[in-house]
Parts: structure tokens; sequence; C-alpha cells
């Protein structure tokens, strides 16, 4: 493989060789470095929320059943026969007590757990020939929940969710905890582009500066209330924890008031007060910013924002859309998104908001369309040679002596927690980078390989228990006695 | 597929957008090839195929009823019996005559750049059957789409199949489309964007 520490060092300076969008060789990399070990959102408890309840999600090329078992509890497992590797579960979302894979019948609990082992004794000799006690589908190897996203990692050792995502839960709670119940998430919409992950996931983190331009159309119709889309360069950028994001610059008034001016509901605003924090209030209340877009390293992104979507009417309604940036290869991604809304929220408030959420974001928003044509090209383009020698500059904010053209908000002005700068720039843009560049910089560890039902390599068959990873020890822990 | 209904309701009933939408719905047979009524909506559709093939989307508009409701609902993988093909609660478009009218509008400024350079678009209807209603000026129509799309030079083109329903509406100067719910054969859809009219 090719040393790619020139790249990375470039990266780190801002200056970004424009081939790391379309080239096989660093994608490779990313898979083995990057997507190997970072946590990655699957699913939210709203998309399982009975018992038996499954979403099918993908890592890459792996397939994971998500899926909430008899006792409530959220799994990941691998989407894998023990037996023969035959997919036990080809739907993409249902309600099932059981998976039973169609090649040999192999039937496995919701969590996970072996039932159905036909021919146990006359084929295998039983327990002797194939410990069944126990087995369970692989769970993902790590999983965390932080206001019902569920997210998975493939290193077992990951550092907790929590501790990843730090800071950035201040943010998050923006999206996703208006109120004591959190969010319910439809879709997702899924379509593929022919685009690399990391452009989706830099522009939402940090790119206030494509809105002008990109998105004029969206103003012109009338979609948009803010009479010029330059209105964006009085919003902030914040980064925090693995996460960053933009902001708008809200009119004066108190806290209600600017809530109002996006069109929240008073409803929705009082369960706003009891639910965040004085801060995260104060954010709104006292500084004048509201959230829009985001992302969370590495390729997970949120928006919201807040279109007028009636006609003969100046009223405005805010929606809030999450979305995962699945990478297919290095020049195809398949796009899942989402609608989110407050579960408390009324029911005409969530159809108006979806509405929204239809007409600016996802697989048919005219936001997102000319984003999408943008990002197409641009890959496009990175796959030659020309863009081998193409440092693109991505150093906006940066003076060249390493300076700030503005220098972040001190705590007086601004009650977030992270580092926050009024204006364009590409601090978050160099913020994901430098994350991918750590990553990609680090070797990956073998993972451990596991021996179903038997281990005739490293044990005697009498003595030896089946080996277990402990986290397939640690995802089915009160059931199995009850098996035995 | 399109008249699939769930739970003893239509899909247009199920949208979470759809309230506003007219209700009528087919009734006995299809009509034979040679009736009236079915030359008339297959030559609508034929009609229609071409002015979206040439993006003439004003003209398009214009044959739109005015309490439309266009649905696009989400397909999803499920188990056979599971008794649904649709996620629940999400489409990719959901849309009645305004939020047409916006996108129509958007493609008529001068910064829709996602079709500046325009795609190459054809498309094929085919497959068309019609049925009766219980009101005499409304019909149903089904049929198969094929869109196929190019743009640029030598980048991919995308294609995307379709059944749709249609109810038809005779109005004092033509048909209107009424309701038109698309069911399309992928639950990932392989292209980049739905700045299209299916």
């Amino acid at each position: 493989m090719t040393d790619q520490s020139v790249v990375l060092q470039d990266v780190r300076q801002g200056m970004i060789p424009a081939h790391i969008y379309n080239d096989k060789e660093i994608f490779d990399l990313e898979k083995e470095r990057l997507f190997s070990r970072s946590w990655l959102f699957v699913a939210h408890e709203s998309e399982v929320p009975e018992t038996g309840d499954y979403v099918v999600r993908r890592v890459l090329e792996d397939s994971f059943i998500i899926s909430r078992d008899e006792m409530g509890e959220i799994r990941a497992l691998f989407n894998m026969c023990l037996h023969r590797g035959m997919q036990v579960c080809r739907a993409e979302m249902g309600n099932a007590s059981h998976f039973r894979c169609p090649y040999h019948g192999w039937s496995y609990r919701n969590d996970g757990r072996i039932v159905g082992l036909p021919f146990h004794q006359e084929a295998f000799g039983g327990e002797e020939g194939f410990r069944k006690k126990g087995q369970t589908l692989l769970p993902a190897p790590s999983l965390g929940i932080y206001n019902g996203l569920i997210f998975i990692s493939m290193d077992p050792d990951a550092q907790p969710l929590e501790d990843f995502l730090g800071d950035f839960k201040f943010y998050l709670d923006y999206y996703t905890k208006q109120s004591t119940d959190g969010i319910e998430l439809r879709g997702p919409q899924r379509w593929r582009i022919k685009a690399n992950w990391k452009i989706g996931a830099e522009n939402f983190a940090g790119d206030m500066y494509h809105t002008p331009q990109t998105h004029t159309s969206v103003v012109e119709i009338g979609l948009f209330r803010e009479p010029k889309a330059e209105k964006r360069k009085d919003g902030t950028t914040y980064w925090a924890g693995n996460g960053g994001g933009t902001t708008y610059k809200l009119p004066e008034g108190s806290l209600e008031d600017r809530l109002r001016y996006v069109g929240y509901p008073d409803d929705m605003i009082e369960r706003m007060k009891e639910q965040w924090s004085q801060q995260q209030l104060d954010v709104i209340g006292k500084d004048g910013f509201m959230i829009s877009a985001a992302s969370l390293f590495p390729n997970m992104s949120f928006v919201h924002n807040w279109p007028r979507v009636e006609e003969d009417s100046d009223e405005v309604l805010p929606f809030i859309s999450i979305r995962q940036w699945q990478p297919i290869s290095e020049n195809e991604t398949e796009v899942l998104s989402w609608f989110a809304v407050d579960k408390n929220a009324s029911e005409e408030y969530k159809a108006l908001s979806y509405k929204a959420y239809l007409m600016c974001f996802g697989s048919g928003g005219m936001f997102e369309q000319d984003d999408v044509e943008n990002w197409v090209s641009l890959t496009n383009t990175a796959a030659g040679s020309m863009a081998r020698r193409l440092l693109l500059n991505g150093r906006m904010g940066l003076l060249e002596n390493g300076g700030n053209v503005v220098e972040p908000l001190t705590p007086e002005q601004y009650s977030g927690p992270g580092s926050t700068r009024v204006g364009y720039s590409e601090y978050n843009q160099r913020e994901l980078l430098l994350r991918w560049a750590d990553h990609l910089e680090r070797p990956a560890r073998a993972a451990a390989q596991l021996h179903v039902g038997v281990d005739p390599v490293s044990a005697a068959p009498a003595a030896c228990a089946t080996e277990t990873a402990p986290h397939t020890a640690a995802a089915v822990p009160a059931m199995m006695s009850q098996e035995a | 597929m399109t008249a699939t209904k769930v739970n003893g309701m239509t899909l247009s009933e199920q949208s979470v957008l759809g309230a506003h939408a007219p209700r009528t719905q087919r009734t006995g047979h299809s009509l034979p090839f040679n009736d009236e009524l079915h030359l008339e909506a297959h030559r609508w559709l034929v009609d229609e195929a071409y002015l979206l093939d040439a993006q003439d989307y004003d003209e398009w508009l214009a044959r739109i009823a005015d309490d439309v409701h266009y649905l696009m609902p989400v397909r999803v993988t499920t188990a056979l019996g599971a008794g649904y093909s649709t996620s629940p609660g999400m489409a990719h478009l959901d849309e009645n005559k305004y939020s047409l009218s916006r996108r129509v509008a958007r493609f008529a400024t001068e910064h829709a750049w996602t079709e500046d350079p325009p795609s190459r678009l054809r498309h094929y209807v085919t497959n068309v059957r019609t049925f009766r209603t219980d009101k005499a000026d409304e019909i149903v129509a089904e049929s198969a789409v094929l869109l196929f799309r190019s743009r640029g030079d030598v980048g991919e083109a995308a294609t995307v199949s379709a059944g749709r329903e249609d109810l038809l509406r005779r109005t004092g100067t033509g048909w209107e489309l009424a309701r038109r719910t698309i069911m399309l054969d992928e639950s990932v859809i392989r292209m980049q964007n739905l700045a299209i009219f299916l």
C-alpha cells in the first residue's frame, strides 16, 4: 500500500490533496483504519418501538439486525448464520420473535440466541460435536445508545460512546431531546449518489459559505423566509467533542420570541424550557443563535431549518433530519435520510414539519438537489492525475502565518461548549479531516476470530468452553441460564 | 401493486399529507382498449410523458388539479406476509399543488444547478389500463413508467422503474391529474436526486 504520510501531512495543514475524494487506496485505508473502529450510527430506538421489532442496517459490507428482544433490550446482531453464513434476515424491517436461516433451518431468537439446530444429535453428535448452548449470532463488537440513537463500533475496545460524543452531546440534545421523551424517527429515504462520503459530512459540519450560492433558488421561490441567503455569515460555526455544526443569528427578543421566530409552538417551547439546561437555553435566548446543520465524526449529519411551507402564509415551520453518509466505494455513497420530530409534538405540527422536511431535504428535497449535483461533479473531477497535483485550499479562517481571521467567541459572548466563531470559515471541516488523518495514520489491530460451536485447534474437545468474546457473553446475560 | 391496500386503506389514505386528496376508486374490470375513455386516458399519459421529457413543467402543472395528491412512498423490503411494502409515515414525495408548484418554480430560476445543464430525459410509459369509477367524469388509469435520465457526457445514466395509479378528472378544458400514487420498484433509488417527475 502506498505511504500516505505526505497526504496526511498536507491535510493537517488544511491543504487537501483533491484525490482523497476519489481514490481507491485511500478508501481501502478508511475501511481498514477508520470504519473498523469509529462509532457509527445505525438506527434510533423509535424505529424498533415494540418487542420483536427490527431493522437491518449495514456498516460497509456488514449487515446487522438491530432488534428489540423479548426483554426490551436493543441488540445489534451480525446477520450471518453461524453454520454456512447465509443471511438469517433478508427483510429490512419487520417484527419477529425468531430469525430462521432459509438454508438449513437454524433458527435464532431476536436476542441472537440459537434455538433451533435441525438434527443436532444425528448430524453433529449433539453438544459433543457442536456446543449449541450459549451460542448467539455475533453481536456488534460494541454498542452504545445516547438519546435513543443507536451506535455500533467494530472495535470491541471502543471508548465509551458518551466519552466519544463528549461536548457534542450538548448540541445533540437540540436535535434529539426537545422533551423528556425525545424524538421519533421516520424513514429512512435511501438513495445512492456518485460522490465520496466525506464531502457531505464536511458540508454539513461547517459549510455556511455555500448557502448563498448553492441555495439561491430556494430563497427565490419563497421557500426560505430570510430575504437573502447571505444571512448565513452572521451565524456561527462550533466544534465540540467529536462533532460540530453551524447556527443562524436570531433577531433580538426573548428566548420564547426567538423559538417562536423559527416556528416552534408554545407547547413545544415550554417542554424545551423544562428539558434543556440553562446553558442550552442561553445559546438561544441570551446569545441569539439557533442550531442548523451539523456533523458527528465520521459520517453522521443533522439538519434543522425552518422553511415556509404553506401558500399565502408567512409562517415558518422547523424540521429536523438525521442522516448517514454510508460509504459504498471511493466514489459512491448511500444516503440514509430520516425525518425526526419530537414525540410529544402535536400531530398537526408533526405533519407540517414532515412537509417542511420533504420540501427541503432528503431524496426529493429542494435544498439537497443542488448540493448533490456539486458533490458528484467534485468526485468525478477528483479521479484524475491533475487532482493529484492540486492541493485544495481548505484553510478558510486561517491566515498564512496560522493566525485567525476571526477569534473564537468568549464565554461572555457564548454559553455553549467547544470553540465557536462568527462567520464563514472551514475550522469544522478541518476538525473532521484531522480526525480522519489520525485514524488513517494509526495501524489497525487484527480482530480476534471466533470459533463457533467447537474449537478443534486450541483445546481438547472435552475440556474447552466455547470460545466467546467478552462482549458476546455480556450481550446475552440474563437468559442464558434459563436456556441451560 | 399500486392498488394495494393495507388494513383496508389505500396508500394515499395512509399518507401523512393526503388528507385533502380525492378518494374516488376504480370499479369493475379494465376497459377494452378501444373504449373511448381508455383512448383518452392513454393519450393523456403519452402527452404528459412528452411534456416531462421536455421539462415543460408550466404546461404540465396546468394539467394538474388544484386538489391533487402526488405521492411517491418509500419502498421497503419486508417478509412475505408482512402486509406492507412501504415505509410507514415516510415518502419520497407527498405533494399537493402548492408544493409541486414550488418545485416547478425552482426549475424556472436561474439557480437550480442540478438541472443546469438540463438532464436528457425519456419517460417510457406502457402497460396502460383504465377503469371507470362511480363518478362519470373521473377514471383511474394504471401504467408502468421507466425513466431514463442522462446528465453530462460520459457519466452513467440513471433509470427509475415504477408503477403508477392515477385518478384523472374531466374538466371543461380536458383531463386533469387529481391523484397519483407512484410505486417505485427499488427501495434504494439509484439516482442522485428526484429533481424529476414520474
